[in-house]
């Protein structure tokens, strides 16, 4: 029985949520905020009971919820999830408000529900022990929005006090020596998920990477306890990788779920293999980049571990790798939009680990007729933006046709400027003019070829607001 | 004869926060527009420090707990070799957490003092609230100068983010003044520190590519004094530099 609070939150959540959809507005945080603010025990009356996965982590969480939910989907559950990336307790209230005539509806019918809730990690700290999930995935810890954190080992405290907060399971990434030495402490409730790690060693014998002229800003090259470096046998990308201290013999742990693919991890499709639970499935990869095999081994490690909590025998890591295969790209990770016989495709870009990435897609795509690079400094976005100098721009090509836009446009035409990656036809604009700018590049974009845009997150938001128009696609929240 | 200017850029492994890294490739950049090689040298842990072989020392800012990591190395390793260059004038240039490290110590917000390296006559105390946002400054040392056409040359823009707050000693004057921003402690208007050629900042991340005429100052300095006091920067050019410098003038603090 829910508290008259929670009811009235509930009455005017519903209430705010249709005036600002019939207002042609995405209700994604008000509705939650107000129904927080009526009944401040909304997220703990809503949650009781219910089966629910937080995923939180500086990168893949939007995807990694994405994945997740879409296998929950298909395995019969109704899901209530925060596919528009408001991942603040007001975004995850409002999951809950919006959800609650949909979990009604199929409670009727005798039909679960299951919440998949992408979680910032300040706001994991104070909603997880609300909440209480079954599971908790943390996806990884990489510099990012320092303007808000501080540090990262801030931002690792407050994974941490969340995790405290409840008993659930914890799905960690092993790959990641800040993420794994979570496992201290709450060792009877943690798995492991990451790379396969035969194929993480060939990987590095046969793609030895070619020194950087200057190498990018690393996260943890050191054991903080003993302050010794790591040893690393083997690597994936950043500091994910099989590492040791020589110190302390503190080590990678073998993960519980793995991937990895056969060939390219640039290739949409590409074969993908997934073991857990002494079992091992074929999958593709549907979204490519090395970071969305962790993602996708992240999904199946949650679900397989949630069906165990929850009882459900269908969340078998086969049934979990097929459904993986035909998932779609979340919201502004690697969508790509077809146009006539040419494509366009949104790279979210919004720390350097994830800038590093895109442009390491892009160098190794053989589709590249463009490169847009926007880049705003928005509270969302994280004020400062001196972390597009932690990138390794030296090392790529870019495109003749190179194009920059955002309100720091000039910030980071500076950056290519200075790399001398960029040829000199690189063109700019101001953010009021950054949808002609996309229109020109697309224009000057070959048929069969794609071009590669690259919005830190406001700037994706506007630029997407204005796609959505042009080429009527579906909106986000809907 | 090529010309090389020799950079030796400490513990990039550790003080690598917030774009520190830009400062090295604007050195680099800003030395290429006149056919300067640069040569970066990468010093960590366990490493020596031989002052001779560098032009410009560059330290950076790091975590705290990275900081840690660095502070026995640094104060028992390198740390005399670093007091003989900044006596016999090489040019360094220190940012944040490197800054703090100069200094005669850095205080908890225990009371807890750390012995630091007693290069520069400054001091630190921490605070808990962090000094966060856009930053400018104005410093009486710049002018355009090689810096072709620079915007508003003695305005040095950049963005802050520590909890120390650095007092000056006798001996070290201010870097620049605040005009946006809290600088070296919020309260005294003083952004910085310079010691014969010893310059540091609070600024990180996209401090030299944004401030060419600084890029230069300290490209300058370092050749006069390996080449001698004659030699002069040839002029280059800062168009881009001044695109980023006309949109950063309008200081927005959140």
């Amino acid at each position: 029985m829910r508290s008259f609070g929670t009811a009235a939150a509930m009455a005017a959540a519903g209430a705010i949520r249709f005036a600002l959809r019939f207002l042609g507005k995405g209700a994604t945080t008000l509705p939650g905020k107000v129904a927080i603010r009526i009944a401040p025990d909304f997220l703990n009356e809503m949650s009781r009971g219910k089966n629910i996965i937080m995923v939180t982590g500086t990168n893949g969480k939007t995807t990694t919820t994405h994945m997740i939910s879409e296998i929950l989907k298909k395995a019969g559950y109704s899901v209530g999830t925060n596919v528009s990336g408001a991942n603040l307790a007001s975004g995850l209230a409002t999951v809950f408000a919006e959800h609650a005539p949909a979990e009604r509806a199929a409670g009727r019918k005798g039909i679960p529900t299951a919440y998949v809730l992408e979680t910032d990690e300040a706001a994991f700290a104070v909603t997880a022990g609300r909440i209480n999930p079954k599971v908790c995935v943390v996806t990884n810890l990489f510099r990012d929005q320092l303007d808000r954190f501080g540090e990262l080992l801030y931002t690792r405290s407050c994974i941490e006090k969340g995790l405290d907060a409840t008993d659930s399971k914890v799905l960690l990434n092993a790959d990641d020596s800040m993420i794994a030495a979570l496992r201290n402490g709450r060792e009877n409730r943690v798995a492991f998920f990451g790379a396969d790690e035969a194929h993480m060693m060939s990987n590095n014998v046969t793609k030895a990477a070619e020194p950087a002229t200057l190498p990018s800003s690393s996260d943890a090259e050191y054991c903080l306890k003993c302050k010794v470096k790591f040893e690393y046998s083997a690597r994936s990308f950043g500091h994910f990788g099989m590492y040791r201290c020589p110190s302390c013999g503190d080590h990678r742990q073998t993960p519980d779920f793995s991937a990895y693919t056969e060939g390219s991890t640039f290739e949409t499709g590409a074969p993908l293999i997934l073991t857990g639970e002494g079992a091992r499935a074929s999958s593709s990869l549907s979204i490519p980049g090395a970071h969305n095999v962790y993602n996708a081994a992240a999904a199946i490690g949650a679900c397989v571990l949630f069906g165990k909590e929850a009882g459900d025998e269908t969340l078998t890591l086969p049934f979990c790798a097929e459904v993986l295969s035909l998932v779609r790209p979340a919201f502004g990770r690697m969508e790509k939009i077809m146009v006539g016989e040419k494509s366009f495709c949104i790279l979210l870009v919004k720390n350097p680990v994830g800038l590093d990435r895109a442009l390491t897609h892009i160098s190794e795509a053989t589709d590249v007729g463009g490169v847009y690079l926007l880049l705003n400094s928005n509270i969302a976005d994280g004020t400062d933006v001196s972390w597009i100098w932690d990138v390794d721009f030296e090392s790529r090509k870019f495109p003749d046709q190179t194009y920059v836009s955002g309100e720091r446009y000039a910030e980071m035409l500076l950056r290519l400027v200075y790399s001398k990656a960029v040829p000199d036809t690189v063109k700019s604009a101001e953010m009021k003019r950054s949808e002609a700018l996309f229109e020109e590049a697309l224009a000057a974009c070959p048929d069969g070829k794609c071009l590669y845009v690259l919005p830190n997150y406001t700037a994706m938001l506007s630029l997407r607001k204005y796609l959505v128009g042009r080429f009527r696609l579906k909106n986000y929240w809907k | 004869m090529e010309q090389t200017i020799r950079i030796c850029h400490m513990y990039p492994d550790l003080l690598n926060l917030y774009g520190d890294r830009g400062n090295i490739l604007a050195l680099a950049y800003r030395a290429g527009l006149r056919g300067i090689k640069a040569r970066v040298t990468a010093l960590s842990i366990g490493e020596v420090f031989e002052p001779e072989q560098y032009d410009i020392v560059f330290f950076g800012g790091g975590q705290d707990a990275e900081q840690n990591i660095i502070r026995a190395d640094l104060v028992q390793i390198k740390g005399d070799a670093v007091k003989t260059a900044v006596n016999n004038g090489n040019v360094f240039l220190c940012i944040c957490g490197g800054y703090q490290m100069m200094g005669e110590y850095y205080e908890e917000f225990d009371g807890t003092r750390i012995d630091c390296l007693h290069a520069i006559n400054i001091y630190t105390i921490a605070q808990k609230k962090r000094l966060i946002g856009n930053t400018v400054y104005e410093s009486d040392l710049l002018r355009a100068g090689a810096a072709h056409n620079c915007v508003e040359p003695r305005k040095l823009f950049g963005f802050e983010n520590h909890s120390g707050r650095t007092f000056l000693g006798e001996g070290v004057r201010p870097l620049a003044k605040v005009l946006c921003g809290a600088g070296n402690n919020g309260e005294d208007g003083t952004e910085g520190a310079v010691y014969r050629n010893v310059y540091c900042t609070y600024s990180h991340g996209s401090f030299l590519p944004k401030n060419p005429a600084m890029a230069d100052h300290l490209l300058e300095k370092a050749l006069k004094q390996r080449i001698g006091e004659d030699f002069c920067l040839e002029p280059a050019e800062c168009e881009v530099e001044n695109i980023a410098r006309t949109s950063a003038s309008t200081c927005k603090r959140g």
